[in-house]
């Protein structure tokens, strides 16, 4: 009687942990040191405000890098934005399955221009990346580009 | 007690190459199962432009009655009666004004608002080989790398150790030597080739 009372408080102890582990989320990267983040749309309007500054941002993960698991794309809070979350290969590997979960980002903003040649370039090879065909004529000219590069993140 | 003897009693007490061929053998029992599981990753994540070597992705097309809804809840709210899925949705996002994408665990519904046209993706990590490419390429991180560095370490012990586990003509002052030569001249030559010629 006495040994399987300790096997459920063994259980329940295990449960009990993996719960706090699941609230708490899953950390990536180096430990998150912001304590008030920044809305998405907020970068996305005014990005040059941004520019090299370090920022926590929040929001689901509406896409995951399939291969690589090198970055993600984290909604805004308005309609039609996301912003890419870049970490290093290898350095931080975001699980395919994290895709729409919800994530508290650390990154620094980068804000940079690319020309037509370099977003076709850029298109074809995330579309052989996804195993999709990719259409060079909806690039119609020079691009700013905002991204996070990710420094740590918590996915829940 | 002459001097051969004692020399040959000397050899006896330590025998190089006995306790070379032990270490070779436990480091390589020790190695084993790590090994494989690494080399079969490795072949697994080199082919990474060609498929994905960690997950199984599923597409399927489906199509159900246009969304009618405009506003963002009520779209949500008639899609998910529209597609009608026991799962719990996590969330939700319009990346643009006709799309509405659906988010489950390990699954996601694109839709075409519009149209109706629905691509349904079912992502489901390849067993097995998934966990040896997360512990090859060391998603764990923490503990994992220093287990990981051991490992390494070991694999130096077991081919530093294998070269001397035969003596003779096939050890590594004869045939062992050529093979030796060969594995070492196979990456140098390549990455002559890569740097200068290819």
């Amino acid at each position: 009687m006495m040994k399987h009372a300790r096997g459920v408080l063994v259980v329940l102890v295990i449960l009990m942990a993996g719960a706090l582990f699941a609230a708490e989320g899953k950390k990536y990267g180096k430990p998150l040191t912001l304590k008030k983040s920044v809305k998405i749309s907020e970068i996305l309007a005014t990005p040059e405000n941004f520019n090299g500054k370090k920022v926590l941002v929040e929001g689901p993960i509406v896409d995951v890098c399939k291969m690589r698991g090198c970055w993600i794309k984290i909604g805004s809070e308005k309609e039609f934005e996301s912003i890419q979350f870049k970490v290093e290969d290898g350095v931080i590997i975001f699980p395919a399955e994290a895709k729409g979960r919800h994530a508290t980002a650390e990154g620094v903003v980068s804000v940079k221009t690319f020309t037509k040649e370099d977003l076709i370039e850029q298109g074809t090879k995330h579309a052989k990346e996804e195993g999709m065909e990719f259409d060079s004529s909806t690039v119609k000219g020079p691009k700013t580009i905002v991204i996070i590069n990710g420094e740590g993140a918590v996915i829940k | 007690m002459g001097g051969d003897e004692a020399t040959q009693q000397v050899r006896r007490r330590f025998n190089w190459r006995r306790w070379n061929n032990i270490l070779h053998r436990d480091a390589g029992y020790l190695v084993a199962a790590l090994t494989i599981a690494y080399g079969i990753s490795g072949i697994a994540v080199n082919h990474v432009q060609d498929w994905n070597p960690n997950y199984r992705i599923t597409k399927e097309i489906l199509t159900i009655d246009p969304i009618s809804s405009t506003a963002r809840d009520a779209m949500i709210a008639e899609a998910l009666r529209k597609i009608s899925d026991a799962d719990s949705l996590m969330s939700s996002f319009r990346p643009d004004a006709e799309t509405l994408q659906l988010f489950f665990d390990k699954k996601m519904y694109t839709i075409d608002v519009p149209t109706g046209n629905v691509l349904m993706e079912v992502t489901r990590p390849r067993r097995v080989l998934y966990e040896m490419n997360q512990l090859h390429l060391n998603a764990p991180k923490r503990y994992w790398t220093y287990i990981a560095d051991l490992f390494s370490l070991a694999l130096i012990v077991v081919a530093i150790t294998g070269l001397f586990v035969l003596k003779g003509k096939n050890g590594i002052t004869g045939r062992g030597a050529w093979l030796t030569f060969i594995g070492l001249a196979v990456p140098v030559l390549y990455w002559v080739y890569h740097v200068y010629g290819g």
